[in-house]
């Protein structure tokens, strides 16, 4: 019997799916050379250890997390006029992480300057990628979504001092200042919708700086073009 | 049976009942983070993943195919961004202060915790798509059929990497000695 032929019977007797022919063809083998009694052994007890691992219970907060997620992307209905919800969005959007300006850097003539404070569309966003920051003095999660106007960007961070972030796309950009700092969480996330044609290509990076300089950076993915 | 209220529940989410969503959300979280927490070895990242995981289910739940089990697609999409996430893992974050665990020498034994941590880290050493199938199979208790499902494999191939992995995972432990006896 080769080497191979009697890995793949001790294997497939841990698994159970040896049939009595195999069964008697392993034990022959095993009868024969101690080497492959040890090796059966070694398997064996390997597998046994891995069966016992026993599981973890997940943190207590991943089920509101999930939800507090999910109740982003609930469609939200104006209960009285559009203009009123549109005005209402569009607070929310720039002040959504405390103080935040946003500054619409000059892009291609053709990119459009519409990006800040655009009210969600009234569907469920599609969550396109999401990155984690732990990058020198900027920590939390960056996530980038797609709705029926176009994308939105949720920054959830914590740093040890005010950041700007710099967020570019394939032929725009924008600069949201004064996000988070003094080693404290924005209040909420902060959201903003990236609109036009200046945001339509397969990502956007985020370029963090702290007090004019680049403390880290992340790529989010729109699968597009990948 | 466990598939068809998966079913049920599936459907009544696709009906706006946002409850039905938080009961899939309390079946599947353990056995998800645990897959996560075994892929990426790190509470935190897999805590990450668990909640990227469930957000997608929820987007993506209109394309589920209910012909097939729900838990198959679940865990596809859980195992696919634990690898995600490991391909975008710096370096620097891997488990390196794990290597300087003590060694047990070749005649001593381990067990226990012990033992615990020394497959765990062994895991850690093998390439994250043999690691995968580790999981679904000792951890998730899984069959070759859901794994394959899980992994779109087909089962000669799963049996013959899981093998595989069986085989460097022994490798890895090598250096324990007598640790599995």
């Amino acid at each position: 019997m080769t080497q191979q032929r009697l890995f793949e019977l001790i294997n497939a007797e841990i698994d159970g799916e040896l049939d009595a022919q195999q069964r008697a063809e392993l034990a022959r083998s095993l009868l024969a050379d101690p080497n492959a009694r040890a090796k059966r052994e070694d398997l064996r007890r390997l597998c046994a250890a891995l069966d016992q691992f026993e599981e973890v219970e997940p943190p207590s907060q991943l089920h509101q997390n999930v939800f507090a997620a999910l109740q982003l992307s609930t469609p939200m209905r104006s209960t009285s006029s559009a203009t009123r919800w549109r005005h209402a969005a569009l607070v929310a959007g720039i002040l959504a992480g405390g103080l935040v300006l946003l500054e619409v850097s000059k892009g291609p003539p053709s990119a459009s300057t519409d990006v800040a404070g655009t009210m969600a569309a009234p569907t469920t966003p599609t969550l396109l990628d999401a990155v984690k920051l732990s990058d020198g003095p900027v920590s939390g999660r960056a996530t980038l979504y797609r709705d029926r106007t176009g994308l939105s960007l949720e920054l959830d961070v914590t740093a040890s001092a005010p950041i700007d972030v710099m967020v570019t796309g394939e032929g725009q950009s924008l600069r949201i200042k004064s996000l988070a700092g003094q080693g404290k969480p924005a209040k909420r996330p902060a959201r903003v919708q990236l609109t036009g044609p200046g945001w339509d290509g397969p990502g956007v990076i985020l370029t963090f700086l702290m007090a004019g300089h680049q403390v880290g950076s992340a790529t989010l993915r729109t699968g597009k073009g990948s | 049976m466990k598939e068809d209220e998966d079913r049920t529940l599936v459907a009544r989410c696709l009906a706006g009942d946002r409850s039905a969503f938080g009961q899939l959300v309390v079946r599947y979280q353990k056995p998800v983070f645990n897959a996560a927490l075994r892929l990426l070895h790190n509470p935190e990242d897999a805590k990450d993943v668990a909640q990227t995981t469930f957000l997608k289910v929820f987007e993506h739940l209109e394309d589920y195919n209910p012909a097939f089990k729900f838990y198959s697609w679940i865990y596809r999409i859980a195992v696919n961004e634990a690898l995600d996430a490991l391909g975008t893992r710096r370096p620097f974050e891997a488990i390196s202060d794990e290597k300087t665990d003590e060694v047990a020498g070749p005649e001593q034994q381990i067990e226990g915790e012990q033992l615990g941590r020394a497959i765990e880290t062994a895991l850690m050493q093998i390439k994250p798509e043999l690691r995968a199938l580790i999981v679904l199979r000792h951890f998730m208790h899984l069959s070759y059929q859901d794994m394959s499902d899980i992994l779109s494999l087909p089962e000669k191939t799963v049996k013959s990497r899981l093998y595989s992995a069986r085989q460097l995972l022994r490798d890895q432990l090598l250096p324990y000695g007598s640790a599995l006896r």
